[in-house]
């Protein structure tokens, strides 16, 4: 197996934040005296990422994802632990490490604003040494897999969020990266321009072969995108391996849905620690616990005129849902 | 030769943005001929009055608004937009937008203080040229070679100084982002309008040893006129490396601060 493309061993970072109180006063009192608190952002994180993996990197706000992708691509120091991306030390930012990689946010805009992308593409060129010809040949393949010829001769103010993001998208591969940080891609766009990104993101993948670390808060992204995902919560790495098993772990129950073959039937004849999430015309959704599952189906299946059953685990939304809400037990 | 075709790229790019808003161009003309008018009518009402001022005559402290001219439309050309962009509420620490600048694959401090220019600044260059041609036509004495060359030298340390103050500045903007420390240099700026021996003492010590934005006028105009006392060319090109060489120190220490925008 090949050497992983990025390695990272307890990585940790803390932020020195100045806290304030409401009010006038306290402002004022803050011009001559100001207090401080430590925000550990990312404790003690460790996985590995394979070359042309995608990964993605999921957890609510303020989990840490960010800084973890911040500290990757070297824009920030760690406080502790180890980094090392295509062998490299990311925060020691050398010219051949960052040539190597590229950093899209869905937040921030590299364009710029005032002239039309075609130049700003061409400033990059110069920036990451892409020679013309090969500049122009991606360019044109990217703009190809994004459908957006007709963008580049528009100031990049007068396009709209979506058509932005494809030319962040564009800014970014132009130096076609081996390693991409992307940064909550799909943030603020409609559905259909998400599907789209999605699409190109995944094919560009496939052609490339590109290690992909992709944070978003839209679950379908992750799912469309990323078979394995990496949960992170208050700055600790909760959850690291296929996305499929992330359900059966942390989520410790399933859902049977069960169609009946007459709609009225008697829910007294549950046995307890049975939730009915809900019930009409008889189909029936039961969440059980994941160990009284194999019980409960026997007890339906003789119990009840059973059309047909299924047992699932619950919706990928629902389990980050509850991990956001609840932590992890 | 790669960060020359980096600063046109950077150069052109900046004049297709500022074109965009063509009336800028009226604007800053405007500006800078009101701007250099009132110092040139100020000078010509005082030396109406007296002859001399501390050995200020009205040629060489015409030739020192000259050097300020064009330091101010170097400031305005690149170094002063480039290094602003760093400070401020909206600017790009503050942002985050910073982020950019440091994931290229290019040298930080090259790339902040080169990435935007300000092409009507050109105007003021203009203006401040004119201005020094005008000073040395009025001068006693002919320009020599020597005192050429001296000048250019210490115009270069000049320079020099004032792009490690603006870095220097700009680089505090690291250690608290809504900060507007470039406001402060811009009131120091202004003060090298007029020759450093014109200001109390303890202000001249001030301009000259802690931020010496005094030798940056008024040692290239003494150069001009000379009159520089010896030993000043070599001082003042010694004091231009040191702080350009503390200024990158402080910005390449500062940067290990960035937080981008984070928590």
């Amino acid at each position: 197996m090949s050497e992983p493309h990025i390695v990272v061993r307890d990585l940790s970072k803390t932020y020195r934040v100045p806290e304030r109180e409401a009010g006038l006063l306290a402002s004022l009192r803050g011009l001559f005296q100001r207090s401080y608190r430590d925000v550990e952002a990312v404790r003690g994180v460790t996985f590995d990422v394979a070359p042309g993996e995608m990964v993605g990197f999921i957890g609510p706000n303020g989990a840490g994802k960010t800084t973890t992708l911040k500290m990757l691509s070297g824009l920030l120091y760690p406080t502790a632990g180890e980094a090392c991306v295509l062998g490299f030390s990311p925060w020691e930012r050398r010219p051949d490490y960052l040539r190597q990689i590229s950093m899209v946010m869905g937040n921030k805009s590299q364009m710029l604003w005032d002239i039309p992308p075609l130049d700003t593409f061409r400033v990059l060129g110069e920036i990451y040494h892409v020679p013309s010809a090969q500049a122009q040949r991606t360019v044109d393949e990217l703009v190809a897999l994004l459908e957006m010829e007709d963008l580049l001769t528009k100031p990049v103010r007068n396009l709209s969020l979506g058509e932005r993001m494809k030319c962040e998208l564009v800014a970014g591969l132009l130096h076609r990266p081996q390693v991409l940080f992307l940064d909550e891609p799909t943030l603020g766009l409609d559905v259909s321009m998400q599907g789209r990104l999605r699409r190109f993101l995944a094919e560009y993948n496939r052609q490339r072969d590109v290690t992909v670390i992709l944070t978003s808060h839209y679950m379908a992204d992750v799912v469309a995108l990323c078979p394995r995902v990496i949960l992170i919560h208050h700055g600790q790495l909760l959850y690291d391996g296929e996305l499929q098993g992330l359900a059966q772990r942390l989520a410790p129950f399933k859902l049977i849905r069960v169609a009946l073959r007459r709609p009225e039937w008697d829910p007294e004849g549950l046995p307890p620690g049975v939730d009915i999430v809900e019930s009409e015309n008889g189909r029936v959704t039961l969440r059980v616990g994941r160990a009284q599952a194999p019980a409960l189906t026997a007890h339906l299946l003789n119990t009840l005129p059973v059309a047909d059953l299924a047992v699932e685990d619950p919706p990928i939304e629902a389990v980050i849902d509850q991990v956001y809400q609840e932590g992890v037990s | 030769m790669y960060h020359l075709r980096l600063v046109g790229q950077f150069a052109r790019a900046s004049v297709q943005n500022e074109l965009a808003y063509r009336a800028n161009f009226w604007i800053s003309l405007l500006h800078s001929s009101l701007g250099l008018i009132t110092g040139v009518l100020g000078l010509v009402v005082v030396f109406g009055q007296v002859e001399t001022i501390r050995g200020w005559d009205l040629p060489s402290t015409l030739a020192l608004l000259g050097v300020y001219q064009i330091l101010a439309a170097l400031r305005g050309l690149f170094i002063g937009p480039s290094l602003e962009a760093l400070a401020g509420m909206d600017g790009e620490i503050w942002t985050g937008n910073f982020d950019f600048t440091l994931l290229r694959p290019v040298d930080a401090q090259f790339l902040a203080s080169v990435r935007h220019w300000r092409p009507f600044a050109l105007i003021d260059l203009v203006l401040g040229l004119g201005v020094l041609v005008a000073a040395v036509y009025q001068l006693a004495t002919a320009l020599s070679p020597l005192r050429l060359v001296a000048f250019l030298l210490t115009s270069l340390a000049a320079v020099t100084i004032l792009y490690a103050l603006q870095l220097a500045f700009s680089a505090l903007t690291l250690w608290n982002p809504g900060f507007l420390f470039t406001w402060v240099l811009d009131g120091l700026f202004n003060m090298a309008r007029y020759p450093v021996g014109l200001y109390p003492g303890w202000l001249r010590i001030v301009l000259t040893w802690l931020v010496p934005v005094g030798i940056m006028t008024t040692v290239p105009a003494q150069a001009l006129t000379g009159t520089l006392p010896p030993g000043t060319l070599a001082g003042s090109l010694g004091a231009a490396l040191v702080l350009l060489l503390a200024a990158s120190a402080l910005f390449r220490f500062g940067l290990r601060r960035y937080a981008s925008a984070s928590s």
